[in-house]
C-alpha cells in the first residue's frame, strides 16, 4: 500500500490570546492526489498548508510530510530535510528581483542539491517550456506580467523535483484574465498525477481538479467532502453559506 | 529665419518671467548688476591678479607629493589606469566580455596600486612617507572602502543577529562610532594605535589613516546596508526558505546581493565623504592632496597664495568627486536596469 504523503493529526497552533489560527486539525493527502483547502480569510487555510514545510510552527499534534516527522519541537534538519522535497507556490509570486527567471530557478537546484549549473539550467528551460514561458529566460521579474511571474514561480518549485507542491492562493493576486493560464498550468501538473494541496476560492476550478474539498473556518475543519459533494450539496450549513458568498461575487 | 524667431521667443519669455512689474525689474535688475560685478571680479582675479605659477609649478608634487623624481611613473601609471579604467566604464564598446571583466579589472587595482607604490619585486622598495598628494587620497579613499565594505556589511547582518549578545556588541560599536567625531577616530588611529601594539610591530602611518577611517566608515555602512536589510520583504525569506537553501545561503544569495543595490545611492555618499574626509589627515600630518598644499604654501617662495592653492585643491577634489559620483550614477544604472519594482 502507498505511503500517505501528509499525514497531520491534531495540529494545533494558539496565539498569545488565545486565538486559535489551527484547532485540531487532521488530515491525510495520497500519494497523487489533490487536496483544495477552503474557508473565509482568517480560517487558518494558509497557516495550514505553510506548517507542512515548517514555514508556521504549532503547539501540539504531529506531521508527517514524506515519511519525515515533524512536532512542536520544530526541527531544523528535519524541516530541511522536507524543504528539499516539497515545492511552494505563494501568492504574491516571491520571486528573487535581483535575479534573471533562469537563475530563480536553477538557484535552488544548483545551491540545494548541488546539481551541475549546465544541467540545472538544461532542465529549467524545459520547465519554462512546459510552462510556455521560455522566450522570457534571461528576462528578470518585474519585466512580466503577474500570470508570467505566477509561472515562473510554479516552474521554480518543480525544479527541485518535488513529490508534493503546496500552492498558497496562488491566483488571488492575478488580474482576472491572467488567472486562467496559472490555473491551467496548475491543471497540467494535476494530470502529471503530480501531488498537490491548494488553497484557492476558484470554484470552478477547485471543482475539476480536487480529489477532496476540506472547508475550514476558525481554524477548525469544518467539512471534508468529495468535490461532487461539497459543491452540490455540502454537509454544513457554514460551508453552504460560505458557497453562496463566493457565488454572489463571481 | 528661424533663428531670429527663437531669440524673440526667448526675449518675450525674458520680459514675461524677469520684468513683468516694475518691483521685478527693480529686482531683476539689481541681480544682474550683482552677478555681473561678481563674475568681473573672478575673472579679473583669475585671469590678471592670479599667480597660478604656484600651481604650475609644483605640479607634481600636487600628483605624487615627495614620490622620488625618477620614479613617479610608478603612481602616474596607477592614476592613469584607475582614469582609463573610469573611461571604459562609462564609455567603452559595449562588448559582453568586456563587461563580465570590469568588476576584475577594478578590484585588481588596488593589488597593482599597493605593487607600483610599495615597490618590491623588480622596482625599488619605497617608503610610505614618500608617498603624497593626490595618490596617496586616492590610496587612502579605495582602500578604505574595500575594507569597510564587507566590515559594515557584517555589522548589519550581526546587528540583526537573533543571537543578543553579538546584536548588542555590534549595536554598541555603530553607535560608539557614530558618536565620535571623525578627527577623533584618527588621532586615535595615529597617536595610541602605536602605544597599545606590542613591542616590535609597528603598522605605519598609512596603513593606520587607512585602519582608522575603515573602522568608522564602517559604522556608518552598517547602518545603510541595514536599512536595505530591512526593506527586503519577509516573504524573499520565506521564498528562499521553503526552496531548502539555509541560513547562510539565504544571507548570501538572496540578502546582500538586494541589500546592496537598495544601499547603492547612500553608499556612494559614504564613499565621496570619505574621498573628502581623508583631507583630515592633513592635519594629522600625512602630506596627501591638502598636505601638499599646505606644506607648498610654507615654502617662502609661494608665502601669501592662498586663494590660488585653495582654488586649485576645491577644483581637483571637485573633479575627482564627479569622476565618482558618474561612475556610482552609471552603476545604479547598471544594477536597476531590469527592476523597476521591488
Amino acid at each position: 500500500m502507498k505511503q500517505p504523503i501528509v499525514i497531520a493529526k491534531n495540529l494545533t497552533k494558539s496565539y498569545t490570546k488565545g486565538l486559535r489560527a489551527l484547532d485540531n486539525v487532521s488530515l491525510t493527502v495520497n500519494q497523487g492526489k489533490v487536496l483544495v483547502v477552503m474557508g473565509p480569510s482568517g480560517s487558518g487555510k494558509s497557516t495550514l498548508i505553510r506548517t507542512f514545510n515548517g514555514l508556521e510552527t504549532f503547539d501540539r499534534g504531529e506531521l508527517n510530510v514524506l515519511g519525515i516527522k515533524i512536532d512542536s519541537t520544530h526541527d531544523e534538519r528535519q524541516i530541511q530535510r522536507i524543504r528539499r522535497r516539497v515545492g511552494m507556490v505563494f501568492q504574491q509570486f516571491n520571486l528573487f528581483p535581483h535575479l534573471s527567471i533562469l537563475e530563480n530557478i536553477t538557484l535552488a537546484p544548483i545551491n540545494v542539491q548541488k546539481r551541475r549549473q549546465i544541467d540545472a539550467e538544461e532542465y529549467a528551460m524545459y520547465l519554462l517550456n512546459q510552462m510556455g514561458i521560455d522566450s522570457h529566460a534571461n528576462k528578470y521579474p518585474s519585466q512580466l506580467s503577474g500570470g508570467e511571474q505566477q509561472r515562473v514561480a510554479i516552474a521554480r518549485a518543480l525544479a527541485l523535483k518535488p513529490e508534493l507542491l503546496l500552492f498558497d492562493e496562488p491566483t488571488s493576486a492575478l488580474d482576472p484574465e491572467r488567472i486562467n493560464e496559472v490555473l491551467d498550468a496548475i491543471r497540467r501538473l494535476a494530470e502529471q498525477g503530480m501531488t498537490m494541496v491548494v488553497v484557492t476560492h476558484e470554484v470552478g476550478f477547485a471543482k475539476d481538479v480536487s480529489d477532496q474539498v476540506l472547508f475550514m473556518d476558525s481554524g477548525k475543519v469544518i467539512e471534508k467532502s468529495t468535490p461532487d459533494i461539497f459543491f452540490s450539496n455540502a454537509r454544513h450549513e457554514r460551508s453552504r453559506k460560505f458557497l453562496n458568498q463566493l457565488d454572489k461575487h463571481s | 529665419m528661424l533663428n531670429f524667431t527663437l531669440i524673440k521667443i526667448f526675449f518675450k519669455k525674458l520680459r514675461k518671467t524677469l520684468f513683468s512689474n516694475s518691483f521685478n525689474t527693480i529686482i531683476s535688475l539689481l541681480l544682474i548688476v550683482i552677478t555681473y560685478l561678481f563674475c568681473l571680479n573672478t575673472f579679473k582675479w583669475l585671469i590678471y591678479n592670479a599667480n597660478w605659477e604656484v600651481i604650475t609649478s609644483n605640479l607634481p608634487l600636487y600628483a605624487f607629493g615627495s614620490f622620488p623624481a625618477d620614479e613617479r611613473w610608478r603612481p602616474a601609471a596607477w592614476l592613469i589606469s584607475l582614469l582609463v579604467l573610469s573611461l571604459v566604464t562609462l564609455f567603452g564598446p559595449k562588448w559582453k566580455w568586456l563587461h563580465k571583466n570590469l568588476l576584475i579589472a577594478w578590484a585588481s587595482t588596488i593589488p597593482l596600486g599597493l605593487y607600483l607604490l610599495y615597490g618590491g619585486i623588480g622596482l625599488s622598495p619605497i617608503m610610505s612617507r614618500h608617498w603624497g598628494g593626490l595618490t596617496l587620497t586616492i590610496l587612502l579613499t579605495v582602500c578604505s572602502s574595500i575594507l569597510s565594505l564587507p566590515l559594515g556589511i557584517i555589522l548589519a547582518l550581526c546587528r540583526q543577529s537573533s543571537i543578543p549578545l553579538i546584536q548588542k556588541l555590534s549595536s554598541i560599536y555603530i553607535d560608539v562610532m557614530r558618536a565620535i567625531p571623525l578627527i577623533a577616530v584618527l588621532f586615535f588611529g595615529q597617536l595610541l594605535i602605536p602605544l597599545f601594539l606590542p613591542v616590535g610591530i609597528e603598522i605605519d602611518r598609512v596603513w593606520r589613516a587607512i585602519f582608522a577611517f575603515t573602522l568608522f566608515v564602517s559604522a556608518y555602512i552598517a547602518e545603510d546596508i541595514r536599512g536595505g536589510l530591512q526593506s527586503i520583504p519577509n516573504t524573499q525569506i520565506e521564498a528562499a526558505n521553503s526552496l531548502g537553501l539555509n541560513q547562510y545561503q539565504i544571507i548570501q544569495l538572496i540578502l546582500i546581493p538586494q541589500a546592496l543595490r537598495i544601499a547603492l545611492p547612500a553608499l556612494t555618499n559614504q564613499s565621496i565623504g570619505l574621498f573628502q574626509n581623508t583631507s583630515l589627515m592633513a592635519i594629522l600630518g600625512l602630506v596627501e592632496l591638502l598636505g601638499v598644499g599646505r606644506s607648498i604654501l610654507a615654502n617662502p617662495e609661494f608665502i601669501g597664495e592662498y586663494i590660488e592653492v585653495y582654488v586649485w585643491l576645491a577644483c581637483v577634489y571637485w573633479s575627482v568627486c564627479t569622476i565618482m559620483a558618474v561612475l556610482a550614477r552609471y552603476l545604479e544604472k547598471r544594477m536597476t536596469i531590469n527592476q523597476a519594482n521591488f
